[in-house]
């Protein structure tokens, strides 16, 4: 009797495991927001925050947030989506200290692949790639 | 084209995996702990079963874990007399909470203000987290080690199981509402709070029973002996684990079993559903924890769904496992 053909569920990757060499908890972790802050000076801990410092540390988190996942693009493939419906892929290179312009390399263009580009930002709509 | 069940196997820790627990959802996913007799439990993503970390500190097995709601905090139960809390963000030791005997079974309540303890000296513990120094209120009765305490009905209530009976306790006043006496070793206890469902495992039975009155509501009987078993937050599963090393699939209301998959290289310890249903976990004496498709072929975590077209194309970005783990 035949059993059926079936197929194996395909999956992206398997589960990470252990580094071998770290408890883990990574600082820089999807939770580091959650993680409370270490104080350089010896603060008064009964002060309380006000809305002002709450924000700007908010504003800080997210900005190191956003500086580690330009880190985690360097040398991948980026996907870009540029104004009027145009996408282009490239090699991520590096971003200029206002983040006005994203160096690249291997630009794949609709007429042809261009080995170096700059890529204004300003024309940038979105971006994404794989870490 | 059918799709076969492709469980995703975590590996890290080196002896058996004896307990594990999900965490409510929090914005950042829902994250799972596991407990060993290697002594180091392991955090990690629930979705992906992603290794986040090691709580190292205890010096014995550990026979229990659980983390509080938004995974925040972590509790573990272990051989070495102690039950220890834990910051699961930072994976740094909070408080350890010295005790008379092997600790086996830990629980926070919903606002993690206070951590059930419970083990081999036969005491249910309760501590206040906020005032660790102090000493914690004491509940006894039971005559046998305690395997598993749980808070139920808002906190209100405990549920404890021991070797033969299950005792549901009332915390205010400290005192036994009411017990139900098993004639087989009870294995698992697994509180619902949404119905106020318990599931008890004894033998080969997988029971159900209302976890106000502890009144039964149903139960079915295994092809083995079963160690563990889980309903599905909406109950229309259940899946249970047992010494044959297979994980079985119930249909909850009709008691049909729907699957069996073969794949652990021992018995099976432990088994929860995720908090979204998506998704199981099982532990087992082979050391690993495996995480199993509630929908098989879904595309959810590291599952991808893939049309019959796309197999046959090279641009799939998948990978397939290389050697089934379906074996005979």
């Amino acid at each position: 009797m035949q059993t059926p053909v079936t197929i194996p569920v395909p999956v992206l990757r398997l589960p990470r495991g252990p580094d071998g060499f770290s408890r883990g908890f990574a600082p820089d972790g999807r939770r580091a927001p959650l993680r409370p802050e270490v104080p350089e000076i010896q603060e008064c801990p009964i002060a309380q925050e006000s809305l002002e410092f709450q924000e700007q540390r908010a504003r800080a988190a997210l900005r190191e947030r956003y500086l580690r996942s330009l880190l985690a693009m360097v040398g991948r493939q980026v996907s870009f989506t540029l104004h009027e419906g145009v996408r282009v892929a490239a090699h991520f290179g590096a971003t200029d200290l206002d983040v006005a312009n994203f160096y690249v390399s291997q630009l794949q263009t609709p007429i042809g692949v261009q080995a170096e580009a700059l890529l204004r930002c300003s024309d940038i709509i979105s971006y994404t790639f794989k870490p | 084209m059918a799709m076969r069940q492709t469980p995703l196997t975590c590996s890290g820790h080196t002896r058996p995996v004896v307990d594990l627990a999900f965490s409510g959802i929090t914005p950042y996913g829902y994250f799972l702990i596991s407990a060993c007799k290697d002594g180091k439990p392991m955090l990690r993503q629930g979705d992906t079963g992603d290794w986040i970390g090691t709580f190292l500190g205890h010096k014995g097995a550990v026979w229990g874990a659980t983390l509080n709601k938004d995974a925040t905090k972590a509790a573990t139960a272990a051989a070495d007399f102690t039950a220890k809390v834990w910051d699961a963000v930072s994976g740094d030791e909070l408080m350890t909470l010295a005790h008379k005997h092997i600790v086996k079974t830990v629980d926070f309540t919903q606002d993690s203000n206070y951590l059930l303890t419970g083990g081999q000296d036969k005491l249910l513990r309760i501590y206040d987290l906020n005032k660790p120094e102090a000493e914690p209120k004491e509940i006894s009765g039971h005559t046998s080690g305690i395997k598993k305490a749980l808070w139920c009905s808002e906190d209100k209530q405990i549920l404890s199981a021991d070797d033969k009976t299950v005792r549901l306790w009332d915390h205010a006043t400290m005192t036994e509402v009411k017990s139900l006496n098993f004639n087989m070793s009870v294995s698992s206890m697994e509180y619902i709070p949404e119905g106020e469902i318990l599931v008890i495992t004894y033998g080969r039975s997988i029971a159900f029973h209302s976890a106000v009155s502890l009144d039964p509501i149903k139960s079915f009987e295994a092809p083995a002996t079963i160690n563990s078993a889980s309903l599905h937050p909406e109950k229309e599963f259940l899946v249970a684990g047992g010494e044959d090393f297979k994980l079985y699939k119930y249909d909850y209301n009709s008691g049909e079993e729907l699957e069996s998959y073969k794949g652990h290289f021992g018995p099976i310890h432990c088994v929860r559903f995720s908090p979204d249903g998506e998704l199981y976990a099982s532990g087992s004496e082979d050391g690993t924890l495996r995480l199993w498709q509630t929908v098989v072929g879904k595309t959810y975590g590291l599952w991808k769904c893939v049309l019959p077209e796309e197999i046959a194309s090279e641009n799939s970005d998948c990978i397939y496992p290389s050697a089934p783990d379906v074996k005979a």
